[in-house]
């Protein structure tokens, strides 16, 4: 089984608020993750991505491991300039590529521009080369703040 | 955890103590909530601010015209009624240093005791107790009930309140009333001047560090007014000014005229103490 979710780091305990402003996107990020069993292995492409992985995995009760494991859990998301608010401007071609990598996605393949990834601060290296199938389960799909977050199982 | 009469809180929460003066003649209001009915609003409209207490009082604490117990509890145990059968889940203080309208009010629902006077009447500790009320144990240098201060020193104004209010809150207990219902009040500008009420603000840490929760009336007062030269009406923003310092010590309780301010300022800076999660935090962690 591998998951997907995005680094968003509301997701992290310390960081919680009074209100969950990402309370959908919590509840579909748990809900994936405890479909990968107890063995987790995370492939983030950043620190701060690995940190919130490591505090969903624990949320559900499952250990991080680095071999042998019951599931993959990748961490990455679209691009962060979809709108004027987004945390990187206004990029025109955000919605373009994050309809590309949508395709991708639901194909299980994947295959975004590293560079133009990069220039609209999206975060793809760890979707790079994935190849999970066409069976994908989409909990969530939305860019509540600017940023294109997807939650997608593959068995 | 503090237990103000019926009703709990946890240790780390604030509290908004709404003043509801039965009175012609108090200091902010001018009597705008003398009647029953117009006293009575003021509880819907302070409920509806997110108070969690209001604090009934009858007579004002400036001197004037003498109210005995007969006049006080006509004016406060009643309405006391009233309210309790209105919002069972508020908290209902009565502001008084007798013994018996605390009885009679206690009696017709109240839950707290706020003697604003420190214990010039030694039997109001056994009221609360009877009544599993808490009580509030104020500072005020000794000065009789409804006296200015007038030419009053300390060797160390915060010293004073801290034994004063202490040895009150060792009676209480003592008395039966129990440890997490009883609470200490430096009482700004009761047996104080400015000079004493600023450092009172300034130390209130050290009270804080006593252990017994503290709660501070800070509304609108003369210091405020003297310190900045605005009368009354004109004070909100001192009055802010001295509870954002006093919560960032970690006073518990904010008897105020108004909540809603007050409430953004203790929350503001409870969160700045890191002792509250903002409401709603996104920016910069999506």
């Amino acid at each position: 089984m591998i998951a997907l979710v995005p680094g968003v780091r509301a997701l992290l305990p310390g960081h919680a608020s009074l209100e969950d402003p990402v309370a959908e996107l919590r509840a579909a990020c748990l809900a994936a993750v405890g479909r990968l069993g107890s063995r987790v292995r995370i492939v983030a492409s950043d620190a701060g991505g690995a940190e919130v992985a490591v505090s969903l995995v624990a949320a559900v009760g499952a250990v991080v491991v680095e071999a042998d494991e019951t599931g993959v859990l990748l961490v990455g998301n679209g691009s962060a300039m979809r709108t004027e608010k987004a945390p990187g401007f206004l990029d025109e071609r955000a919605a373009a590529f994050d309809e590309g990598l949508r395709v991708g996605l639901l194909a299980g393949r994947p295959t975004p521009d590293p560079a133009l990834a990069a220039e609209l601060w999206a975060d793809v290296a760890p979707l790079i080369g994935l190849d999970a199938g066409s069976a994908a389960d989409v909990l969530y799909d939305d860019a509540p703040f600017g940023v294109q977050y997807w939650v997608i199982t593959w068995p | 955890m503090l237990k103000l009469g019926r009703h709990s809180f946890a240790d780390d929460a604030t509290l908004m103590m709404a003043i509801v003066n039965r009175t012609p003649d108090s200091f902010f209001d001018k009597g705008a909530t003398w009647a029953e009915d117009a006293a009575f609003a003021r509880v819907a409209e302070v409920v509806a601010q997110g108070a969690e207490i209001v604090d009934i009082g009858g007579i004002k604490a400036a001197p004037g015209v003498e109210i005995g117990p007969a006049e006080e509890k006509a004016r406060v145990v009643d309405f006391v009624a009233r309210v309790r059968e209105t919002y069972p889940g508020l908290v209902i203080s009565v502001d008084t240093w007798r013994a018996e309208v605390g009885d009679a009010a206690c009696a017709a629902g109240a839950d707290v005791l706020n003697d604003a006077w420190g214990g010039a009447d030694p039997e109001l500790v056994d009221v609360a107790a009877a009544h599993s009320a808490a009580i509030i144990c104020t500072h005020t240098g000794g000065v009789t009930p409804r006296t200015r201060p007038y030419r009053i020193e300390y060797d160390d104004v915060v010293a004073a309140a801290i034994h004063d209010t202490v040895a009150y809150a060792e009676r209480a207990l003592a008395a039966g009333v129990a440890r997490e219902s009883i609470v200490i009040d430096p009482a700004h500008d009761f047996g104080k001047n400015t000079f004493h009420s600023l450092e009172i603000t300034r130390r209130i840490g050290e009270m804080v560090a006593t252990g017994w929760p503290v709660l501070v009336s800070l509304s609108n007062k003369d210091f405020v007014g003297e310190t900045l030269d605005k009368p009354v009406g004109e004070r909100l923003t001192g009055t802010l000014a001295a509870t954002a310092v006093c919560a960032l010590a970690g006073a518990r309780i904010y008897r105020v005229h108004q909540v809603v301010e007050t409430r953004e300022t203790v929350d503001m800076v409870w969160s700045i103490a890191g002792r509250r999660p903002p409401r709603r935090a996104i920016r910069g962690l999506q």
